[in-house]
């Protein structure tokens, strides 16, 4: 990769932990945070961005940045006031700017269709002309002590790495709704600084054009600060005034490549860097002087850094810190929190990790191998190569944890693109919802994360849509007009919960049997459970909507949600109460790449049984048997009845099925809580197997979920137990 | 008399046309601008503001500017054009 092009997509990939950032700063300030630092934080982030994004040049990105940067910078201190409201459109703020963000990232950089509006917003709030573009800020917490000093001193010797800036506008800069006053008021904050007017062009007020530009300055700058900084102030003026900047005095250091780099992956500065590197907005630098080092012209000989600062400059220039509100804000982001985060982790290619854990997945079954070739051998348990190898065995295990660790994240990853979409479906469907969140720092493989969001999507929106009832309906039931939708995530015996529930009214179970019954889903005379009924909702083709909305319609059901939980091998299910609310269930699997399973055969065949569905193991007796016609049988446990299913025959193996007698029973559990026996004929053993993909070397098989390979070196399918007793149960009612 | 004019709180590219307008209505009389209630001051304002010092200079006519805002004077002072209202200003 091109080192710009690695530069720019560290950008982004800040930029999105920003937003992260932004959004949950926003949120928990919604929530009742006063913490000033939360909104420094939040500042902080939408700051960091803009200064990226004016480094690539990314002119979308940076206008609405400015816009909202200054709206919290307003909030910041203290001018506009924390509301509900205020907050709100804060958050629709940050929504568009991740949008814009990623529409930098692909490229596609171009008007947002909600952005103006928002600017329009967001100027309104903090007092911003609504026609004035952009460079427009609050000019009320720029402190007049520091200036002042700086005006009433104007024979102050310009500092060692002093430039003089000339610049005149011309009319297309102001036309472009760019502000002379506030290029030079950025310029104050890069150092001390001496502004001289020249006003000789200005005409007689009869013969102005108030379009126009007259006037022009020469700044003379002192202090800590570099040309590419300077630069910067200018870069969105570029071409609509003449600039020149000269450097007067001594040089100043020169830049160190590494060091730079270091410092925009997150890392430490050197400490021999010389101090052109740290100017007084490093936040907004960092990327911008790299660039301009990338291009070898650009690059300064190293020159020596000067030794330090002469000290009284020093003070003088640090004098305007504490007066200047925002300085010590921008300080911090530059410097504080990134050092020490810098030690905690390391950006790592998730493809390495991917290998890694690939080649553990390897190292399991090859333990296995060797296991199953010790005991081959007749080597006795307690001989001293059967004892190595149990050490081996625990040891692959604590590596493998250790491996799937690496790739486990936080599920705050997908919920955190919840609140928005919460955000959007409420103002569609026009209920005020509140979303709460519980558990976002339960981990999970990436891998599942990666595939939770479309499920969670289609079922916060559903939620909201057909969940929550409108308003109106909800203050004539007692309940506040506010809904409320849960996202909980937590671990339960090995395996990632997550329920996603709403106050509403519950499923209307007359109206689902009915739809069901008009669907042909049911029989008209069926009985079923409350259960049942509530589960009729994730049959495919069934969609309680009268007419597709645009929410949750998208001719796509609660069925596709299964399907696709399934498919990482999960269940799903709903408790509902009427009147009450819903809430809907998922249970997945912690990672993708392995699974404790139960070794088991059928017809000459090894197959797996993922162990988290096998609630016990029994040997069924004849009495206990009974058969429905055709082949379908039920069995008896502790005196009630569940189906047996063969698993040889469910799966094509045999055509006739195996004596129940003869096998053994394992008594599974499927989504909803339903339970049936499946029937094996005999179980070889437990072990942890890894999962080898079947749809991405074969093809998908109905019935398997997935394929492992076993320590003798065969392959062994993994059962899809919902499926097969899905099906099962479907031929079931044929036959019945 | 001192015809005053009271300046708006948003000296903004904006408000550079209307101030030139309502200052040439008032050409040929003494001069008082009222700045206090200036929260902003932009370059193409400032213009004005100087070419109407010099237009009244050269009409021979008082002109003032009074009661600075703080924001109005550190406009003045990022933009070097303190002279424009002396930071201790005289009231008349």
């Amino acid at each position: 990769m091109d080192p710009l092009a690695a530069i720019r997509e560290t950008f982004f990939q800040e930029c999105e932990e920003q937003l992260a950032e932004l959004e949950s700063g926003l949120l928990a300030m919604e929530g009742g945070d006063q913490d000033p630092e939360t909104i420094n934080a939040v500042f902080r982030a939408v700051h960091s961005i803009k200064g990226g994004a004016g480094a690539f040049q990314l002119e979308a990105l940076i206008r609405f940045a400015h816009v909202f940067e200054t709206a919290l910078d307003e909030m910041r201190s203290g001018r506009v006031p924390i509301t509900p409201d205020v907050l709100k459109t804060m958050l629709r703020a940050a929504d568009v700017l991740a949008d814009l963000v990623r529409a930098a990232h692909d490229g596609s950089e171009t008007e947002h269709p909600l952005a103006s509006g928002l600017v329009d917003e967001l100027k309104a709030m903090s007092g911003q002309a609504a026609d004035e573009d952009e460079a427009e800020e609050d000019w009320g917490d720029f402190e007049f002590q520091p200036m002042a000093a700086a005006v009433d001193m104007p024979e102050a010797p310009a500092g060692p790495a002093g430039f003089v800036v000339k610049f005149k506008p011309r009319g297309d800069l102001y036309a472009k709704a760019n502000e002379a006053a506030l290029l030079l008021r950025e310029l104050a904050r890069l150092g001390q600084t001496v502004v001289e007017l020249d006003a000789h062009e200005v005409p007689p007020l009869t013969e102005i054009d108030p379009e126009a530009a007259y006037l022009a300055w020469t700044i003379t700058i002192s202090g800590d600060t570099d040309e590419i900084a300077i630069r910067e102030v200018f870069e969105w003026v570029d071409g609509d005034c003449e600039l020149e900047i000269t450097k007067q005095g001594p040089a100043d250091g020169g830049f160190d490549m590494a060091s730079l780099l270091a410092r925009v992956q997150d890392e430490a500065p050197a400490e021999d860097e010389g101090p052109a590197v740290v100017p007084a907005n490093a936040g907004e630098v960092d990327v911008a002087s790299l660039i301009a080092n990338l291009s070898p012209a650009a690059a300064p000989e190293p020159e020596p850094a000067p030794a330090i600062a002469p000290p009284t400059l020093s003070v003088v220039a640090s004098a305007p810190a504490p007066a200047a509100p925002d300085a010590a804000p921008e300080a911090q982001a530059a410097g504080g929190p990134r050092k020490s985060e810098a030690g905690a982790t390391i950006r790592v290619d998730l493809d390495r990790v991917d290998r890694l854990i690939d080649l553990v997945g390897e190292l399991v079954i090859n333990q296995a191998v060797l296991a199953q070739r010790v005991m081959e051998a007749g080597l006795a348990r307690a001989s001293a190569v059967a004892m190595g190898l149990d050490e081996l065995e625990q040891l692959t295990r604590e590596i493998q944890d250790s491996v799937m660790a690496i790739r486990a994240q936080p599920v705050k990853s997908v919920f955190q693109r919840m609140p928005r979409l919460v955000r959007e479906v409420a103002a569609m469907t026009g209920k005020p919802v509140r979303l709460v969140t519980e558990g976002e720092g339960t981990e999970v493989d990436k891998t599942v994360i990666e595939r939770l969001a479309d499920p969670l999507t289609h079922m916060i929106r559903n939620a909201i849509d057909h969940g929550l009832e409108s308003p109106e309906k909800r203050a004539a039931a007692g309940k506040p007009a506010e809904g409320v939708v849960k996202l909980a995530a937590f671990h339960r015996s090995g395996r990632i919960v997550i329920e996603v529930s709403d106050d509403g009214g519950g499923i209307n179970r007359e109206r689902v049997k009915g739809i069901a019954i008009e669907k042909g889903l049911v029989a008209a005379e069926a009985t079923l459970s409350d259960e049942e009924i509530d589960n009729l909702i994730f049959m495919p083709g069934f969609s309680t909507a009268a007419e597709v909305s645009d929410i949750s319609g998208r001719g796509v059901g609660m069925d596709v949600v299964r399907r696709s939980i399934q498919a990482l091998g999960g269940r799903i299910n709903i408790v509902s109460k009427p009147g009450k609310g819903s809430t809907f269930t998922m249970s997945l699997p912690l990672t993708l790449a392995v699974l404790d399973g139960m070794v088991v055969s059928a017809h000459g065949q090894t197959l797996v049984a993922p162990i988290t569905a096998i609630v016990e193991t029994l040997q069924p007796k004849a009495e206990d048997v009974h058969s429905l016609g055709g082949h379908a049988r039920v069995i008896s446990i502790r005196g009630g009845f569940v189906p047996l299913i063969d698993v040889g025959m469910a799966l094509g193996y045999r055509r006739d099925p195996l004596e129940a007698t003869q096998g053994v029973a394992l008594l599974i559990e499927g989504e909803g809580g339903s339970r049936a026996a499946l029937l094996v004929d005999a179980i070889q053993g437990q072990r942890q197997v890894v999962i080898k993909s079947l749809e991405a070397n074969y093809r998908q098989v109905p019935g398997v979920a997935a394929a492992t390979i076993l320590g003798d070196g065969r392959v062994a399918l993994i059962l899809d137990i919902d499926t097969i007793v899905t099906v099962s149960r479907g031929d079931m009612r044929k036959a019945s | 008399m001192t015809h005053t004019v009271t300046l708006g709180d948003a000296l903004d590219m904006t408000a550079a046309a209307p101030l030139v307008k309502e200052l040439l209505g008032v050409r040929g009389q003494p001069l008082t601008l009222d700045a206090s209630s200036v929260r902003r001051l932009g370059g193409q304002c400032l213009q004005v503001l100087l070419s109407a010092q010099t237009t009244w200079a050269a009409d021979g006519q008082p002109f003032a500017i009074v009661e600075p805002s703080p924001e109005f004077t550190e406009g003045l002072a990022l933009m070097g054009a303190t002279d424009l209202c002396p930071i201790s200003p005289v009231q008349d």
